[in-house]
């Protein structure tokens, strides 16, 4: 499918230039879910969690039929970063197709027994910079922040110095520059290599004024907190976006609140930065064997790698970067904090460019020696006829009187964001691999269910609890989360029986793919006793028994 | 009996009985108390929210110059979580001035800090007009005085039955053994008496047996000496069937590890809730601090052992503390070892666990705050001996319960058919015995904790204008130089929060004079100077040094008149006209 995505006639691609509407700003994305909503026939249900500081909803579509909340859960969490608008797509795309498929049996049956809980928008403040007269890769809510601490707020922002209604770079020539142009394009600004004898001269700044004199270029502007750098797991303190304390916002509040209640959710998957799918977290003892926890331990490490395979089976991961997490984010925090299963996907990267193999089309192409990935970048874009790029041009800067200033670089958006033609494509493998993790979900079962007279009124009732999932009920990461339950197996009776042995209650810790555990209770009483079995992630399995 | 009883008591608090001064000709005055005092208080019990609030309510109504009494929020149950504001209303804004923040109560059970605080505001109040050093104080001092801030469970602990340490936690209910129910099997009061008490049993193999000077103590037998009683643990049940007693009650999470400065969750950190101030409660006490950047010196009352706590709580947090703030921290809480007897200044992790999220290290790491932690009582105060970490004789409590409460505190040994652990024997120290105060010693303590407060207040930064001087420089130019002073201890940022920026500088401005530019002077003598070239009228001074100062100068236009003024969150504002 990739390599179709290569070849799609270049007449599609002028129909629709990069970087066009084809993303939903929050009342458009906020419409189609409750238009998918309204369509579902009830297997969808729509519910606006909190309002953010910018007073907009941040939805939760609950997707699955009968009682939701007793089947294994997956969480998918789209828009932890404002600027990737596609995580959102993503998200709401990813509901429609589960939708549209629930007609056939094994999606429909599918969803009788898992449920998942979309959360496809948690930046709506940061993302809703995409559709502003002035446009910039926007992070943070609209909660006023004193970025640089100096006391005074939004004093220093981005101005749009050459009127083209987005925020880009200036560099401004000077020998005293750490910056430089790249050989293999000039229009890309690099670091100068000192230790290779290169020079700067350039000196490379956002697009602005410093209008708090303070030497620093817009570096307290409008926005606010920044959900995937605002969770609890090594978190940036004090740190631009990261807010006075971990989980200050609303949103950040009402998400991790709800998640706490949702104990079925057996696993979170993240649409983005991050990508575990596409590269495994490795486990590395060093760091699980202090009190703090910092790495992933290792019987979830080898489920991340089995995971990821799956991923692989429906994603093409050839070109994807292996993404790191970062301070105080979405996908740490699942792992770490919620003690539960945690992926993360981008859900698009951009495709390696490979200059051509036929020596004339090759021509027209430096060798990209350090491969830069900014220039790869460009090259991809133009061969896709992607306008991605604001062309340097000189403008008359009041802080730099006298020298030469140009504003120009990539256009926001653009590098993270796919062109519209691409993101069907990127929807429905992603949906594909929801499925099949779906599919794969701890499970119990109740087997080999049996009940021997002993005379004189007692009975033996033995049954095995099994899972026959391929996910265990308890990460290893949750063994001693609180907020994880453990299977319960009870035994129901009436006030003519009574137990000779065993408890009504007994507590399982934990079932691995595959495990199983024998009870057995001595019974004393005639009629019927019911035996249940699970946890809200395994479901819950329950049967009569009759002594 | 009871419902007369409260019936009487609401009647004297709605007609102010209970609040009216005595005929002075009937009062001799004692040294440092208050001989008349317009709220009267029994300082030898405990109150209830009710009861807490009344008090509040007649401080606030019988000193309005003084205190004012408003609501930090509502508890989870819908509680006003009460705070007081204490300073000297006719002496300038109270958010111009430093600020003293003092709670009690966070650990439900650990009851006497309310009392603490509220006695600091009563006799802030009641004193201020006859010692002279209570006078200064709230002159340039506000106190922000929230005396619980676990009301509900605070009520739980005193209406419902409880041990000595139980609920520690709030109400919300929480699944603590993961079986997709909550509280579902807390502790049950066997023989309805209000406290939950110890279940012991004959056995042959048991391990303990009687006291023979107490008999209410068990104590543990020689290693070959045969025992006759086995313990069972505090009174309950199997009320769930799993095969456990007591493991899911009230609660359970500890509201003092749910702050927002490396917190961790309770897979680490036991106790932790959701995540950083998802405790409602606590997230007030945010909102309230978030509010009144001017608070600089922090207090919480616990209880106990006697403990003089500060930062950090976590060994992975000892970074935090540097040693320039380190030297102000020894300085109070080595004072405070001097002013309450049998009390300890110890440093959280090192002295006594590894912790996280504590409201201390919030104050402090989050807020640049210093702040201590007092665990009010000690058993040094029984007889004077022992404390300071060193155990006194094993029956001490014992003897004291005896000889000087008279057995009040003790629940006789009765037998109980328990249906899972049939012929049991239920007894022991009441709940209201061990960790609270007695009675007796409740006002004593109240006041020796309230002085070490003082002197933690009294040397949060104290800044004045010292010196303005002038130099003509020609061309219609004059060179104003000023020094700021800091006559107390702390500085007006703490290393932590010099480190973060947490609060934004200190704002030493010139008004009234057309300034042609401003610099902070590193070296008068040597004529070292750092300019700020932007808007230098306002000069933007990173901190005021404890027992230091400060010198700024500017260049001027000839003015008139002109104002020189100090604009800092956590020392105040001041200025001097020139």
């Amino acid at each position: 499918m990739q390599k179709l995505f290569f070849c799609l006639p270049v007449f599609l691609l002028l129909l629709h230039p990069a970087g066009a509407q084809e993303y939903r700003n929050h009342a458009q994305l906020s419409q189609k879910l409750k238009s998918l909503e309204a369509s579902s026939a009830g297997l969808a249900k729509l519910r606006s969690i909190t309002k953010t500081a910018g007073g907009k909803d941040i939805w939760l579509m609950e997707v699955g039929s009968g009682d939701r909340s007793a089947h294994p859960a997956i969480a998918v969490v789209g828009g932890v970063e404002g600027s990737l608008l596609f995580s959102q797509e993503l998200a709401v795309g990813f509901i429609e197709k589960l939708l549209a498929g629930a007609k056939t049996d094994s999606i429909k049956n599918l969803l009788a027994t898992t449920t998942f809980y979309v959360y496809p928008s948690m930046s709506p403040d940061a993302s809703e910079q995409y559709f502003a007269s002035l446009k910039y890769e926007r992070r943070g809510n609209t909660s006023a922040t004193d970025d640089d601490r100096d006391g005074k707020t939004n004093e220093d922002p981005f101005e749009d110095l050459n009127g083209d209604g987005i925020i880009t770079m200036m560099r401004v020539e000077d020998v005293t520059g750490k910056w430089k142009s790249h050989a293999a394009d000039a229009r890309v600004m690099v670091l100068a290599n000192t230790e290779k004898g290169e020079r700067g001269n350039y000196q490379l700044y956002t697009e602005g004024i410093d209008n708090d004199k303070d030497n620093a270029y817009n570096e307290d502007g409008e926005g606010g907190i920044h959900f995937n750098k605002s969770l609890t797991f090594d978190p940036p303190y004090f740190t631009p976006g990261a807010g006075e304390h971990p989980v200050s916002e609303l949103e950040n509040r009402a998400l991790l609140d709800l998640l706490h209640e949702q104990a079925n959710v057996f696993a979170v998957v993240t649409f983005g930065p991050a990508n575990n799918l596409a590269e495994p977290w490795k486990f590395d003892r060093s760091k699980t064997t202090m009190r703090v926890i910092t790495g992933i331990l290792s019987g979830d490490a080898q489920i991340n790698k089995q995971v990821s395979e799956l991923y692989k089976k429906s994603v093409n991961t050839k070109d994807a970067p292996g993404a790191a997490a970062t301070k105080g984010d979405f996908v740490q925090w699942a792992y770490f904090h919620y003690s539960r299963l945690s992926f993360s996907t981008p859900g698009w990267w951009v495709p390696k460019f490979e200059i051509p193999k036929d020596s004339a089309a090759a021509k027209k192409y430096k060798a990209n020696e350090d491969k830069n990935t900014d220039v790869d970048f460009l090259r991809w874009a133009e061969k896709e006829g992607m306008d991605v790029f604001v062309p340097w041009k000189k403008i008359n800067h009041p802080d730099f009187p006298g020298k030469t200033v140009e504003v120009g670089g990539f256009k926001p958006f653009v590098k993270s964001n796919p062109p519209a033609k691409a993101m069907d494509k990127a929807t429905s493998d992603h949906t594909k691999f929801l499925i099949a993790l779906a599919n794969i979900k701890p499970e119990v079962e109740l087997l080999n269910q049996k009940t021997e007279s002993l005379g004189n009124g007692i009975s033996r009732v033995t049954a095995t609890i099994h899972n026959k999932g391929l996910l265990p009920a308890v990460a290893d990461i949750g063994t001693r989360n609180y907020w994880v339950k453990l299977i319960n197996v009870s035994l129901t009776l009436d006030k003519e029986q009574s137990l000779v042995s065993g408890n009504r209650v007994v507590v399982v810790n934990n079932l691995q793919p595959g495990e199983s555990k024998e009870v057995s209770w001595l019974v004393k009483g005639k009629g019927t006793v019911i035996l249940e079995a699970g946890a809200p992630q395994t479901g819950l399995k329950k049967i009569n028994i009759t002594l | 009996m009871k419902n007369i009883k409260n019936i009487l008591f609401l009647f004297l608090l709605t007609y102010g009985i209970v609040a009216q001064a005595q005929d002075a000709n009937g009062v001799f005055r004692a040294a440092g108390s208050p001989e008349n005092p317009k709220v009267s208080v029994s300082w030898n019990r405990y109150y209830t929210h009710d009861g807490i609030t009344d008090i509040c309510k007649k401080i606030a109504a019988a000193h309005p110059q003084l205190a004012k009494l408003g609501s930090i929020g509502k508890s989870t149950q819908g509680r006003e979580m009460w705070v007081l504001t204490i300073t000297d209303f006719s002496k300038g804004k109270p958010e111009n001035k430093p600020a003293f923040y003092l709670d009690g109560n966070i650990h439900s059970n650990e009851i006497q800090g309310s009392e603490m605080a509220l006695y600091t505001a009563w006799y802030l109040t009641e004193t201020f007009k006859d010692i002279a050093y209570i006078k200064e104080l709230l002159a340039d001092r506000v106190f922000y005085i929230v005396p619980t801030i676990n009301p509900d469970a605070r009520d739980n602990y005193m209406k419902a039955p409880n041990t000595p340490h139980s609920p520690r936690s709030g109400m919300v209910p929480v699944d603590n053994d993961r079986d997709n129910k909550t509280n579902e099997d807390g502790f049950d009061d066997l023989d309805n008496d209000g406290h939950i008490t110890m279940m012991i049993r004959k056995s042959p193999t048991g391990r303990f047996k009687r006291d023979p000077n107490h008999p209410g103590r068990l104590m543990m037998v020689k290693s070959d000496e045969m025992g006759e009683y086995e313990m069972l643990g505090n009174e309950g049940l199997d009320n769930d069937g799993d095969g456990r007693v007591n493991e899911d009650g009230e609660g359970f999470y500890d509201p003092n590890r749910d702050w927002g400065w490396k917190w961790q969750p309770n897979t680490i950190q036991g106790g932790a809730y959701k995540y950083p101030f998802s405790i409602i409660e606590n997230r007030n006490v945010r909102d309230f601090v978030m509010a009144h950047p001017n608070i600089a010196g922090a207090q919480s009352f616990h209880n106990n052992g006697g403990m003089i706590l500060r930062g950090p709580g976590a060994e992975e947090d000892a970074s935090t503390y540097n040693a320039e703030d380190s030297r102000i921290y020894d300085a109070i809480g080595k004072k405070g070892e001097l002013l309450i007897p049998g009390y300890r200044y110890m440093i959280v992790y090192r002295d006594l666990y590894s912790v996280f999220g504590g409201e201390l290290d919030w104050f402090y790491g989050g807020r640049g705050i210093y702040t201590f932690t007092n665990e009010l009582f000690t058993s040094y105060m029984y007889f004077n001996r022992g404390g300071r970490g060193e155990d006194g004789p094993p029956d001490e409590h014992y003897e004291f319960n005896q000889n000087l409460l008279f057995g009040d505190a003790l629940v006789p040994w009765k037998e109980f058919n328990h249906p899972q652990y049939g012929k049991i024997e239920i007894g022991g120290f009441k709940k209201n015995f061990t960790r609270a105060d007695p009675g007796f010693l409740l006002e004593s303590d109240a006041h020796r904790n309230m002085s070490f407060c003082l002197y933690h207040a009294y040397h949060m930064p104290k800044l004045s204008v010292e010196e303005i001087s002038e130099k003509n420089l020609g061309n219609g130019l004059v060179e104003v130089t000023a020094v700021i002073k800091n006559e107390r201890m702390m500085p007006t940022h703490a290393s932590q929060d010099l480190k973060y920026k947490i609060e934004r500088p200190d704002y030493i401005s010139i008004e009234g004079a057309s300034v042609v530019a401003g610099m902070a002077v590193t070296n008068r003598d040597l004529n070292i100077t750092e300019e700020q070239k932007n808007n230098p009228a306002v000069l933007e001074i990173a901190n005021i040094p404890g027992l230091g100062s400060v010198t700024v100068r500017w260049v001027i236009k000839t003015a008139k008149g002109y104002t020189i003024k100090v604009d800092s969150q956590k020392g105040g504002v001041v200025s001097k006209q020139k």
